[in-house]
This record gives structure tokens, C-alpha cells and sequence, in this order.
């Protein structure tokens, strides 16, 4: 069984580690693809946690698994959006890098 | 479970069925007769504007994940009209001819956003909020991209979608918190275990953070004003107003009913962020030029002005926050409404360009006088009672020194709305901007936002209907 | 096993591992030359620049992919309770395959489909 295993802390540490590495990459990244792909790494760590909170601490309630079905789905919803408004702005500006996507500023 | 009970979700389920009518119309109707799809959009959804006054049962759903009360049912009312307005300004700028093909997905879209708000406040759990969230923002950020060829509506909605998916991933790590904690997802359940504890206070920043996002509070406002500039004015329109409205509404409910136990942190937070809301939002608006972008930072500001309402955490600001929401619908979009003639027609969008308006087109200034008056709050239109109301509501809890603050906010807006004011009447211009002759809808959307400023101004039956409901919650 | 063996296990893993690059940098005999930096093509010498740019089409069809793949979450445990839910369940399935359907005749009218 998974229980006699590997601890629930292992996995929270694995979580944070992506949630973070998804922050870091959001606001480091300079290429639109890559920017998504942090906030899909943010998204899955979220995914673990509810899975592990509803595996180790609640298994008799589904709760945390409908959850992360949900945030599968609509994370996938929001890349096709993303990628295909991507898609414009590489029609428009050439490139896909947020330094030279700056047409407005203050 | 029986089909009858679906009639709860009587709103959504309307609002499915015309989004759904209007993609089948688009998908077989051929292309000579497209143009009928305008009306047939407009006719259906001010039918379901109609059916939405109803009277309609209240209750729970799918085990209590899908709540209605009275109070839901005027709120989601009152966006209908809002929407109901935007779609009928929308109009003359959906036929001209860049979108001819394409105007039918505006509707599509739109109105999905819409169902989403709705869904999203009448969530009784959290997996239901975000769906009704993410349904809401995520075809706003294709709304926001509409114009393609445009490069800043692509920049914009790039800006908008990433933020938001940010957002919300930081506010679904809070969530996960709070399930990890308390082992559910259900407000109900949620609100007498809610402790407070360090573990707590960390799944609760988290969770406002990523709202504060949505609603575009300072210090995470940095997204509104270029989403705000890029996206076609009428979409503004519906960003600043409906979405925000809805938004604010949501943060409240959840504020209430999920964390009222730990409501001493929250009022600090909200103490502070809508101090600098009110204030940074003022004066960057006074910088602006473009009158799109001064609109955004006025409408960060107004935000500032709904948390005064937030922190008041009992009916009184409940009631406060709905009303100043109706007000502010017909004040916006009365705003928007003019500065989308004009930039549609003209192309302009700055300050200057509105010298010596009311020459030309004497009826359009006034219309735009009057909705500035009652953003600012002058006494005789509408702004003036929500501002009064949402400052009483703060003021019971003893929050003095916010009202102050708030008030000197309302000062500075009051100076840089009169400035547009003074533009359009007193400065003289080479070249001032054409007399248009607007069509019917343009009249009519106007219309009804200088009809809904003046009724809602006056009748104070408005006011007590929504505090009733509200205080039988 | 306790956090401490976690951590101990964690710097093993980082010591071994890193020590076994840096050892091996210091001890094993290192040569230089151009066909080592080339990037490996079937011992072939390539040919123009690697970065090509797809076709953008291929984006169009892997989004509505996309949408059309990920559905499968929710048709899934749908499938495996079916039986116990019973016909509320189907109505409800049907109109969640409705609305697909019409999105895919949404791609199909504006010719997204079709690979120019």
C-alpha cells in the first residue's frame, strides 16, 4: 500500500518545490510558450496537493480528486485559448518574447 | 433527483440556451442572411432579462454545491440589465465591416462569461466558485483579443489570460490549503471549523491574493489598465462594470461565509489595500491622456470604493455593495457608451479630442456629463446615494478613518472627472470632433443608463427592496 | 522513514552524484574537435537551421485536439458509474456530447479543418 511508504510530506515537498519553481519560472521567463508552461506547472502542484490531502488525510470523501479533475480540464481549456492568442501575437509582432510585446505602457 | 429541481438554476440554464441558439443560428444560417443574428441576440437576451424577474424558488442543489437566495437571484438581475446594455452599445460597432464575420462568437462569448458570473455566485463550495470563475475569464480573454487585427487587443489578451491563470493558481494553492486543513470544500461546512492558526492565515493571503488579481486591487492592478487600453471599448465596458461588480460580489459572499471567524485579519487587509486602491488609483488616473486608460485607473479606484462596503461585513455594506453596483453599471456604461460613439466613429480617444464636444454634439456631452457626475457622487444622480451608502456601511463598524480617506479620494476624482467636464464645455477647439447621428440602439443604450441614473437616484424603493433581502440572509 | 532520513538521503543523492561529475571532469582524458559539437543527425552534417518554424496549422488542429482529449476526464468516471446513476446520467452526458458536438461544427463551418 502507498501508506506504508512513502510519508505525506514527500509529496507536499514535491508540490511546493513545483509551485514555486512555477512562480519563479512566471515571472522570469521571457518567452510567452514558457510563461504557460510555469502556470501549468502551478496548476499541477496544486493537482498533487489536493490528490495527497484526499488520499492521506480524507480518503472516504472524493472531494480533492473530483477537484483536480476539474483543474485538469480547465487548464487545458486555457492553454488552447492562450496558445491560440499567442499564435496572433506572433502574426502581429513577429515573436513570441514578452520584451518586445510592449506596444503600451504608461 | 427529480428535473423539477433544475428549475433553481432557472438564469443559468436561460442563459445556456440562448448562448447555444445563437451558435446554431451562426453555424447553419447562410451568409447573406448573418445580419438577422444581431437582432435575434438582442431579442432573446432582453427576453431573458424579462424572464429573470420571475419570480423564482430558492434553494440548494447537487448537494449544496449550487445555492440560490432572493439576494442572488436581484444580483444576477441586475447583471442581466448590465450585459443587456453592453450588447445593445455593441451593436453599431458589431456591423461594421472588420466584423462582419465574426460578430456571432462576440454574443457567444459574452454571454458565456456571463452564465460563468453566475455560476460563480451562487457557489456553495469551492470547486463550483472556480469553475464559475474560470468560465468567466476565460472567454473574456479571448473577448479581449476580439481584434485581430489589432496588435494591442493580442496584448491584451495575453496579458489578461496569463494573469488570470496565475491568479487563480495561486488562489487554488490557498484552496487546497483550506482542504488539507478542514478536509472539505463547502462553505457551509468550512465556516465553523475555520481556526486561526498560522496554516490558516497562509491558505487565506494566498486565496486574496489571487482574488485581489481578479478585481484588479493594488498592488495587483498592474495588468488593468494595458487589458483595459488593448481589448474594443465595448468589451472594457463589460470588464469594468459587469465582471468587476460580479467579482466583488463573489470576494464578499465568500468573505462572509468562509472566514468570518478570522474576520479580524481580513479587515487589516482589506483596511490597507483599499486605501491604496482608492489612492494609487486616483492618481494615476489624473496622469492618463487616453481616455480608455483613465477610465481603467477611475475603475481601479471604484474598486477601492466596493471594499469600503467589504469591510463593513454585515448587511448594511451587503446591501451597500449591490446597490452601489447597480449604480455603477448605469454610470459606466454611460461613460463607456459615449466614448465608444466617439471612438468608433472618429477614432479618437484622447482628452483633447473632446474640446468644444458640446458644440457639436450637445446631447452625447450631456449624457456623459451626467454619468461623470454620478461616478464622482454629485448629489443629485444616483453615485451620489452609493458612495453615501457604502461610507454609512463602513462608518457603523467604526472604520472613521477610512471613511476620511475615502472622502479626500472622492475630492481628487471629483477634480479629474471635471477636467473632462470642463473639455467637453468650456475649451474651444480648432477642430472639434463632427456631429454624429447615432442609431437606434446607440440611442437606446444611452437611454436606459440615463433612465436607470436618474429612477435609481430617486426612487427609493430600490434601496430597500435589495436591503430587505439582504438582511434576510 | 522520518524527515531527517529524507534529508540525509537528499544530500547523499546530491554528494554522489555531483561528486561523480566533478571526479570525472578532473580524471578522465579529455579531446577536443568540431564533429563532437555537432548536434547528432544519422552522422550526417545538418543542413540549414535546426529552428525550423512548424506550420501554424499544426497549432490549430492540436487545439481543438486539445479540448477534444482532455473531455475524456469527465466521459471517464462517467462511464465506469453509469449503470448505478441511470437515466439522469445519460440525459446529462447527452447534452455535454450536444454542446461538444456543436463545438467541433463550430471548427468545421470556419474551415479550421482543413489543412492548407
Amino acid at each position: 500500500m502507498l501508506n506504508a511508504g512513502i510519508p505525506m510530506e514527500a509529496f507536499l515537498v514535491v508540490s511546493t518545490l513545483m509551485f514555486f519553481a512555477g512562480v519563479y519560472g512566471f515571472l522570469t521567463r521571457r518567452n510567452l510558450i514558457t510563461i504557460l508552461m510555469s502556470v501549468e506547472l502551478i496548476l499541477n502542484s496544486v493537482n498533487i496537493n489536493f490528490l495527497v490531502f484526499n488520499r492521506f488525510l480524507f480518503p472516504d470523501k472524493l472531494q480533492g480528486h473530483f477537484f483536480s479533475l476539474f483543474i485538469i480540464a480547465i487548464a487545458a481549456a486555457e492553454a488552447a485559448v492562450a496558445i491560440a492568442i499567442i499564435i496572433n501575437i506572433y502574426r502581429h509582432f513577429n515573436t513570441i518574447n514578452v520584451e518586445d510585446v510592449d506596444k503600451m505602457r504608461y | 433527483m427529480n428535473l423539477n429541481s433544475f428549475l433553481l438554476m432557472r438564469h443559468e440554464i436561460v442563459l445556456i440556451a440562448v448562448a447555444l441558439i445563437i451558435l446554431i443560428a451562426e453555424i447553419f444560417t447562410s451568409e447573406q442572411n448573418k445580419g438577422r443574428i444581431r437582432g435575434l441576440a438582442i431579442i432573446l437576451f432582453a427576453l431573458n432579462t424579462i424572464i429573470g424577474f420571475f419570480p423564482a424558488t430558492t434553494g440548494t442543489l447537487f448537494g449544496g454545491m449550487f445555492t440560490t437566495i432572493p439576494l442572488h437571484i436581484v444580483v444576477k438581475n441586475i447583471l442581466n440589465i448590465g450585459t443587456l446594455i453592453v450588447l445593445i452599445q455593441s451593436n453599431a460597432w458589431l456591423k461594421t465591416e472588420e466584423n462582419s464575420d465574426k460578430f456571432p462568437e462576440f454574443y457567444v462569448l459574452l454571454i458565456s462569461t456571463l452564465v460563468g458570473m453566475f455560476y460563480m455566485i451562487s457557489a456553495g463550495d469551492f470547486l463550483m466558485f472556480y469553475l464559475g470563475l474560470e468560465l468567466a475569464t476565460i472567454p473574456l480573454a479571448a473577448l479581449v483579443a476580439y481584434d485581430r487585427f489589432r496588435s494591442q487587443s493580442a496584448e491584451g489578451g495575453i496579458k489578461l489570460i496569463l494573469s488570470s491563470a496565475f491568479s487563480s493558481g495561486i488562489m487554488l494553492y490557498g484552496i487546497s490549503m483550506i482542504y488539507g486543513m478542514y478536509g472539505s470544500i463547502y462553505f457551509d461546512m468550512l465556516s465553523p471549523a475555520m481556526a486561526m492558526n498560522s496554516l490558516t492565515i497562509l491558505a487565506f493571503i494566498f486565496f486574496f491574493a489571487g482574488m485581489a488579481f481578479k478585481i484588479s486591487l493594488v498592488p495587483f492592478h498592474l495588468w488593468a489598465a494595458d487589458v483595459y487600453e488593448g481589448a474594443p471599448v465595448n468589451i472594457t465596458s463589460y470588464l469594468s462594470v459587469i465582471s468587476k461588480g460580479a467579482a466583488v460580489f463573489i470576494l464578499t459572499v465568500i468573505l462572509f461565509k468562509v472566514f468570518p471567524t478570522i474576520s479580524d485579519l481580513w479587515q487589516k487587509v482589506v483596511w490597507v489595500i483599499a486605501v491604496m486602491t482608492m489612492t494609487i488609483g486616483n492618481l494615476f488616473a489624473i496622469r492618463q491622456q487616453n481616455l480608455k486608460r483613465f477610465i481603467a485607473f477611475s475603475s481601479i479606484s471604484q474598486a477601492g470604493f466596493f471594499l469600503l462596503g467589504v469591510i463593513g461585513g454585515n448587511e448594511m455594506g451587503m446591501t451597500a455593495i449591490v446597490y452601489y453596483m447597480l449604480v455603477y453599471i448605469f454610470s459606466n456604461l454611460g461613460v463607456f457608451g459615449v466614448i465608444a460613439i466617439i471612438s468608433n466613429k472618429s477614432g479618437k480617444e484622447n482628452m483633447d479630442d473632446y474640446n468644444g464636444l458640446y458644440h457639436t454634439n450637445p446631447m452625447l456631452s450631456l449624457t456623459m456629463m451626467l454619468a461623470l457626475f454620478s461616478l464622482a457622487g454629485i448629489p443629485p444622480v444616483a453615485g451620489f446615494f452609493g458612495k453615501f451608502f457604502l461610507f454609512t456601511a463602513a462608518a457603523q463598524k467604526g472604520f472613521y478613518i477610512l471613511v476620511l480617506i475615502a472622502t479626500i479620494n472622492t475630492i481628487i476624482s471629483l477634480y479629474y472627472y471635471l477636467l473632462i467636464v470642463k473639455a467637453m464645455f468650456i475649451n474651444k477647439s480648432e477642430n472639434p470632433i463632427p456631429y454624429f447621428k447615432s442609431d437606434f440602439y446607440t440611442k437606446l443604450g444611452l437611454g436606459i443608463c440615463i433612465a436607470g441614473l436618474v429612477i435609481v437616484g430617486f426612487a427609493s424603493g430600490i434601496w430597500e427592496t435589495i436591503s430587505k433581502l439582504a438582511f434576510g440572509m | 522513514m522520518s524527515g531527517e532520513f529524507l534529508i540525509l538521503f537528499f544530500i547523499v543523492a546530491v554528494v554522489l552524484v555531483g561528486g561523480a561529475i566533478i571526479f570525472s571532469n578532473y580524471a578522465a582524458p579529455t579531446s577536443e574537435n568540431a564533429v563532437k559539437h555537432d548536434p547528432y543527425e544519422c552522422g550526417i552534417p545538418t543542413k540549414g537551421l535546426t529552428w525550423l518554424q512548424f506550420n501554424v496549422g499544426y497549432y490549430l488542429f492540436a487545439i481543438i485536439f486539445l479540448v477534444f482529449d482532455v473531455e475524456i476526464v469527465f466521459v471517464f468516471p462517467w462511464a465506469v458509474v453509469m449503470k448505478d446513476l441511470g437515466m439522469s446520467a445519460f440525459i446529462e452526458i447527452v447534452i455535454f456530447f450536444f454542446v461538444l458536438v456543436l463545438g467541433l461544427m463550430y471548427a468545421w463551418k470556419k474551415k479550421a479543418l482543413v489543412w492548407e
